[in-house]
């Protein structure tokens, strides 16, 4: 490790990083703007200017920016130079020039860098004593707000939005001191990774205009360290909370899961926690007042377990405290998963291939840092956005690797990289069933059914493993193009493969297991990465439980079921006609759920949840990593309860034993990690309830909280005594250690003289590196060194039938999920229901775009109109999944076209 | 009469096509380099000649030539920089406008022995009708064999395209060039790495102005050795001058490298002499970036030395009573001009061109320009003087690309010479609102001004 000397003291530090970063990783304050840990340096906002000098005899040094320099053994620099820190606060005086001291009314201001610098650099005497010039502003969308007048021209946003995460729509225009960044013309910016403009801003330029609806400062907010519940790979996030309300969601860095960066789904998707459509109040149906109190409650429910059969149905976005009660309120073998059959088993597959440890499954971080990636049939950029991100920082890094190991110039030297590589990629293969914007970045595509995707992947299996199966009758296209794959993947260091359940196909996991499986035997680390549906997909899949249709069938053997159903709209999970079957054959419907929905209507019992805000909870991702999602704020309706403490309550009714004693949840996952060996570790997912510093919480408020005596006073004027929390160490307090808490409960990122979100690099081991004391959530599944058993099991190519068509489902960022659709600005961005088939099957069947289009499916007729799909192979019928409304269809399954209105 | 090398045949008729062109031993350069020199000869050929860069910076061409990388495989490509749009310089214009044949035969040697194969002049967007001019001339050049494939039958192919700037001065930056001919925003880059290893398309470029590439011409002709002979020193050569401002005869001059500036302003056969009977007051020898001199300062060194029309001379004392030769745009103040006005004439241009990358060019050429905007209009106050120097002290140095040394160095150079001028603005607002020129006094002989601070 070089040494380096700044103001005269040595310091060791990391080989390849620049001055800049150095200093800030040995936790100096060293203002920057344009320079970002994820984006590297340009040299432009020269905010970050140190002096450098020759050796020890030279006192006169020269000015640089620290951004722009390598760390070199010997090196001697000063931070606190005079002419150092005078430019840097020059610098300051120049961006403020032009910059409207709006602080007050800025929804930036106490969140913000620029003011974090401009307090770091001392600047305060405006000597500047003219017009400032002023933009006029664009309407981006419902999103994001746009306020050009506050911007300091630092270029972050143009190349986070344009190089990082490969928007088009929004650019830099004009020139001189008159630069604007914004689009061509109004309109809503067209990437779903739009949000993260919010945070790369170092001012109040782009702002949450969902927050706007309800604002609040940073410093007021209630925070909590929360896990994003909108898809499976379980980004970290804060989520901040003020009178009852939930105000907004910033990133969590997490150096291993999203980094810096969240998708807009998981962003602005919180509004169904302040949805009107809550349910608020435990109902008994068909009664004259069917609002009742918890105590008629737990009556009624101790009549329903008695002396009835209970069927559990568990949910795979509820935690695994949740599902866990309910399992052991009615049972193990009374458990199901409340998702088809058909899921259930290739997601067993999955958990099979998880826990074998014959393979390693990649973190994020490690999908960035791979070298070859194979996309398998998973639409990722639908259902696992921030993965869809981390694989184009995948293939930019590659090109960018490749080139800067010939040149010598360091990574971090991004403009120059960005010139040395030009159009240069990294190797994706993009083999899906659909086009997908990641097919621009992608060195070769595919479109086909999944069986045909699968047949590829096993083609590629071959090639890297001749003993393995030769794919019988593969076309030469197939071969070629398994040539191609498997020569980048066998080139490769780190490839990675992804594939998913969204195709509702196990053909593609055994593939997808194969070609990782055979590359791991070439001594290479390849890593096999599964997309799921949900956000604890995984974690309900590893309890193990069977099916949805297992369910109906014990439901129909028995004339005396009690169901109790665990926030799960199962129109939304099963096809409607499945769910009407199960409900027919139950005599009491329990439902635990947040949000009023075709379930909860058809519920004897209605019993409102939580939302992950109001809970603590474990949720399990895509790779794995158990992670904890910690209570925002307690909900002001005291019937408004976790589920796990609903169900552990209805249990304690079947026990006459018991001391009343209340489980936390630390004590749950206990409890699961005991029965079930898979879950091993997990209570390890964050520090137990009891977790004390020296006797201290961690507050959820900052020091600068304000109001609290004065919040509640046209209720009371007297100040309310702090809630109690009394399922973790974080407190309902101001007070509290305010030092470096565990990772996981971490509840908001703030360091002295650093207010905004870039004060994570205080909490770094270094700049862009690990959060200190290791990121948060346990990874349960690990590679050990079993030798792989191979599936060999190919499938018959996909061949198209006469008259009917393979359903597949199209998810939707905007629109298939069923939580995030409650904000308003991502509904609106949702595609009205369709029905698409290729363009050649339309033209035989002779149908036009916008024909009314009747199809069966699981017994129900649905009408819609055709949408004609020009990427899309024969054969195949594409319906948009989980829009608003719309019921789930038999996906997988084979349906035909009843009548055509034109 | 001053001995001339590229304007010697600039008066015969016709001498912009073909015919007249090589009649008059046009392309006799390129066929010697071509048919019988090997490419490191005429390297060779132009390190001896000592030709240094005409584009401002008087980098020597011939050891910019060696820089270039030749990794195998890859093309490389030579730029010729016709942006020319610093204020007081239309050099090249009259050059491309007039004997554009000139400049495509430099091309082609500078090609052929830089090994590329294809070259791009980038051209001034406001040149508007010159395109044309130098599309015929490489037509003519193409069909007599001069260009395109297999070049009088030597094996040697060669391109030239013509790209239109868009009227952004940046854009003559050299980096900010190649971006713009990338086709995207003029923005400078950082360097390194420089062009001559990874420039266009991320190929070894070589960028050079105009009057260097066909300056190459009578190097061949009349050998490294000989064309050493001119000038002085190392300003070996003769040099472009466009002449401006207040003098008796305004226009492009080509000039050996051995009169002295007096004799460059006041003798018949260049500048003849101060327009009107008027005074010389002050001079910006180098183009608009570089600093202006006061008489005194300019006709005599601060050793009391002639002034010389050289690299040396005018840089002779350094910044602090010294200049630059730039690019040669020569602009001739006299004694009713204004420094105050014409300063701020060049910050609203620095001001207006600059691309907006870096904070304190972005931001501080703005910032002087309101205050000397202030002080011309009667407003300023004397603390402004000095706030004008100390935003100027932080601006040169600190920017990406030299832009920022640019639009610092005049303000500098001004407030260090004539600041009592700034002075008598600010004390005498009514005066300098109704007055529309400066103190004469400059036009006598004045002790040096001593810098205002350092
Ligand atoms: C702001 C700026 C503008 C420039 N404009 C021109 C120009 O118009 N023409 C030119 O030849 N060089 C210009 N230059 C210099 C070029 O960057 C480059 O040094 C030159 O083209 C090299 O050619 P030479 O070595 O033949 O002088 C400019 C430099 C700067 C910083
Ligand atoms: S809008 Fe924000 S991120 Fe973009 S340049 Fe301006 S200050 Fe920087
Ligand atoms: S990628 Fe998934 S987990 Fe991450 S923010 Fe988006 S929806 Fe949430
Ligand atoms: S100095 Fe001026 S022109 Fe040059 S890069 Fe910076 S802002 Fe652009
Ligand atoms: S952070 Fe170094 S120049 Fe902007």
């Amino acid at each position: 490790m070089p040494t380096i000397y700044i103001d005269n003291k040595a310091f060791e530090v990391k080989a390849g990083k620049n001055l800049l970063e150095a200093c800030l990783s040995l936790g100096l304050d060293l203002p920057y703007f344009c320079w970002h840990p994820a984006m590297g340096s340009v040299g432009a906002c020269r905010q970050c200017a140190v002096k450098v000098f020759k050796d020890e005899e030279d006192t006169r040094g020269r000015i640089v920016m620290s951004c722009m320099e390598s760390v070199k053994d010997g090196l001697r620099l000063s931070v606190n130079d005079k002419t150092a820190t005078t430019f840097r606060s020059q610098v300051i005086e120049w961006l403020m020039t032009n910059h409207p001291h709006d602080c007050p009314v800025c929804d930036e201001g106490g969140c913000c860098h620029l003011q974090d610098v401009t307090v770091m650099t001392g600047h305060n005497y405006r000597r500047y004593e003219y017009k400032k010039r002023t933009y006029t502003n664009q309407y981006l969308g419902p999103l994001v707000n746009h306020e050009m007048n506050r911007c300091i021209q630092c270029y972050r946003c143009v190349r986070y939005y344009r190089d990082y995460a490969g928007g088009k729509d929004l650019n830099v225009f004009s020139a001189h001191n008159h630069v604007y960044f914004g689009r061509e013309k109004d309109g809503v910016l067209q990437s779903p990774f739009s949000g993260n403009l919010v945070e790369v801003c170092p001012t109040g330029v782009f702002t949450d205009k969902t927050l706007k609806e309800h604002y609040t400062r940073k410093w007021d907010l209630t925070n909590a360290p929360a896990v994003c519940q909108h898809c499976s790979l379980g980004c970290n996030v804060i989520a901040g909370e003020r009178y009852g309300q939930l105000r907004n969601i910033v990133n969590r860095y997490n150096s291993e899961v999203n980094g810096y960066f969240l998708c807009d789904k998981g962003r602005f998707g919180y509004e169904f926690v302040n949805s009107e459509n809550r349910v608020t109040q435990p109902l008994i149906r068909k009664r004259q007042s069917e609002a009742v109190n918890r105590a008629t409650l737990m009556q009624h429910m101790s009549t329903l377990l008695s002396g009835h059969t209970l069927i559990g149905i568990g949910s795979p976005r509820a935690s695994l405290e949740s599902n866990y009660a309910l399992m052991d309120l009615v049972g193990k073998e009374n458990f199901y998963q409340g998702i088809p059959d058909d899921l259930v088993y290739i997601e067993q597959k999955i958990v099979d291939i998880l826990l074998s440890g014959a393979i390693h499954t990649p973190s994020l971080k490690e999908i960035e840092q791979a070298d070859a990636v194979l996309i398998l049939g998973e639409d990722i950029w639908n259902t696992a956005p921030v993965m869809a991100l981390a694989v184009r920082q995948s293939v930019m890094k590659t090109a960018a690797t490749h080139t800067t190991e010939q040149v010598a110039i360091p990574l971090w030297h991004d403009m120059a990289v960005r010139e040395l590589v030009q159009d240069a990629k990294g190797f994706l293969a993009n083999m899906t069933v659909t086009a997908s914007p990641l097919d621009e970045i992608s060195a070769s595509t595919m479109r086909a059914a999944p069986d045909d995707l699968a047949r590829l992947g096993f083609a590629i299996a071959h090639i890297l493993n001749p003993s393995l199966p030769e794919v019988p009758d593969a076309t030469d296209a197939v071969r070629t193009q398994a040539m191609n794959i498997s020569r980048a993947l066998q080139q490769a260091k780190h490839p990675v493969i992804i594939t998913g359940t969204s195709c509702w196909n196990n053909a593609l996991v055994r593939a997808a297991f194969d070609i990782a499986a055979a590359l791991d035997l070439t001594e290479k680390r390849a890593g096999l990465a599964f997309v799921m549906q949900d956000c604890n997909s995984l974690g309900l899949a590893m309890m193990r439980s069977s099916s949805f249709e297992k369910a109906i069938t014990s439901a129909e053997r028995s004339s005396n079921v009690t169901a109790i159903i665990l926030e799960n709209d199962l129109y939304r999970s099963v096809p409607a006609g499945q769910a009407d079957a199960f409900f027919s054959s139950c005599k009491n419907v329990v439902v635990l759920d947040t949000l009023h929905n075709r379930t909860t209507e058809r519920a004897d019992v209605l019993i409102p949840a939580a939302t992950f805000a109001e809970a603590d909870g474990t949720f399990v991702n895509n790779e794995a990593r158990a992670q904890c999602s910690s209570q925002v704020f307690m909900p002001a309706n005291s019937e408004v309860r976790e589920s796990f403490k609903w169900l552990s309550e209805i249990r304690s009714l079947k026990t006459t034993a018991g001391n009343g004693h209340e489980k936390h949840p630390d004590e749950i996952l206990q409890a699961l990690e005991s029965k079930f060996p898979q879950f091993k570790g997990i209570s390890r997912s964050a520090p137990p309830h009891d977790f004390r510093f020296h006797g201290a919480r961690i507050p959820r408020e900052s020091h600068r909280y304000s109001g609290r005596t004065a919040m509640q006073a046209n209720i009371d004027v007297s100040e309310p005594k702090p809630l109690q929390d009394d399922d973790s160490p974080l407190s309902y307090t101001m007070e509290g250690y305010r030092g470096p808490a565990p990772s996981p409960l971490i509840p908001f990122f703030w360091a002295p003289g650093w207010n905004s979100g870039q004060s994570v690099n205080k909490f770094q081991l270094e700049t862009g590196g690990s959060l200190k004391g290791g990121e948060p959530g346990v990874r349960l599944a690990e590679q050990t060194g079993v030798t792989p058993v191979f599936s060999r099991d190919i499938p018959d190519a996909f061949t198209a039938r006469q008259d009917k068509w393979l359903l597949l489902p199209q998810y939707h960022l905007f629109g298939s999920g069923e939580l995030s659709v409650y904000t308003e600005g991502i509904a609106s961005q949702s595609p009205a229901p369709y029905i698409s088939l290729s363009r050649h099957d339309a033209e035989r069947a002779g149908l036009k775009e916008g024909d009314i289009v009747t199809v069966k499916s699981d017994g129900k007729a649905y009408s819609l109109p055709l949408s004609i799909h020009g990427s899309l192979p024969d054969g195949i019928m594409l319906v948009p999944a989980g829009l608003r409304g719309m019921d789930s269809w038999s996906w997988g399954g084979w349906v035909n076209i009843s009548t055509v209105k034109v | 009469m001053g001995r001339k090398l590229l304007f010697d045949k600039a008066h015969i008729e016709g001498i912009r096509y073909y015919d007249v062109y090589r009649a008059n031993g046009g392309y006799g350069s390129a066929e010697k380099a071509l048919k019988s020199m090997t490419p490191e000869q005429v390297l060779d050929e132009v390190k001896k000649s000592g030709l240094r860069g005409r584009g401002g910076a008087g980098f020597p061409t011939g050891m910019k030539w060696s820089f270039i990388a030749k990794p195998e495989g890859v093309p490389r490509y030579l730029v010729c920089n016709a942006d020319e749009s610093e204020p007081g310089t239309f050099k090249d214009r009259y050059l491309m406008e007039f004997i554009p044949h000139l400049l495509i035969e430099g091309l082609l040697i500078s090609s052929y022995t830089l090994g590329c194969n294809s070259c791009y002049i980038y051209i001034r967007g406001e040149y508007a009708w010159i395109p044309d001019i130098l599309e015929q001339a490489i037509a003519e050049a193409k069909k007599n064999g001069w260009l395109g494939k297999n070049i009088q039958g030597t094996g040697f192919d060669l391109e030239i395209y013509v790209q239109r700037g868009a009227g952004a001065y940046i854009c003559g930056e050299e980096t900010a060039l190649i971006e713009s001919l990338e086709g995207k925003r003029g923005n400078p880059r950082i360097k390194p790495p420089f062009p001559a290893v990874k420039g266009l398309w991320d190929c070894p470029t070589v960028v050079n102005n105009v009057e260097t590439l066909a300056t190459v011409v009578p190097i061949l002709r009349i050998g490294g050795d000989e064309y050493a002979k001119y000038g002085t020193g190392k300003s070996t050569g003769t040099k472009l001058i466009s002449a401006c401002g207040n003098i008796n005869k305004p226009g492009v001059y080509e000039i050996e490298m051995n009169i002295s500036v007096e004799e460059f302003i006041y003798s018949d056969e260049y500048c003849g002499g101060i327009a009107n009977g008027k005074r010389l007051k002050a001079c910006i020898p180098g183009g608009s970036s570089v600093p202006i001199l006061p008489a005194n300062l300019l006709l005599k060194t601060a050793k009391g030395e002639q002034r010389m029309m050289t690299y040396e001379s005018l840089a002779d004392g350094g910044f602090a009573t010294g200049t630059m030769l730039g690019s040669g745009g020569f602009i001739v103040l006299d004694e009713d001009q204004c420094i105050v006005k014409n300063t701020l004439t060049f910050a609203r241009f620095y001001h207006h061109e600059s691309c907006g990358q870096c904070s304190p060019c972005r931001e501080g050429t703005g910032w002087m320009k309101r205050v000397l905007h202030n002080i011309e209009h009667g407003k300023g106050k004397m603390s402004d003087i000095d706030l004008l120097w100390d935003i100027q002290r932080k601006i040169e140095g600190n920017t990406i690309c030299p832009l920022g040394d640019a639009a610092a160095w005049p303000v500098a150079a001004a407030i260090r010479h004539f600041r009592d001028e700034f002075e008598w603005h600010v004390l005498h607002p009514d005066e300098a609102t109704k007055r529309n020129y400066g103190l004469a006094h400059y036009a006598d002989p004045l002790e040096i001004a001593a810098p205002a601070a350092v």
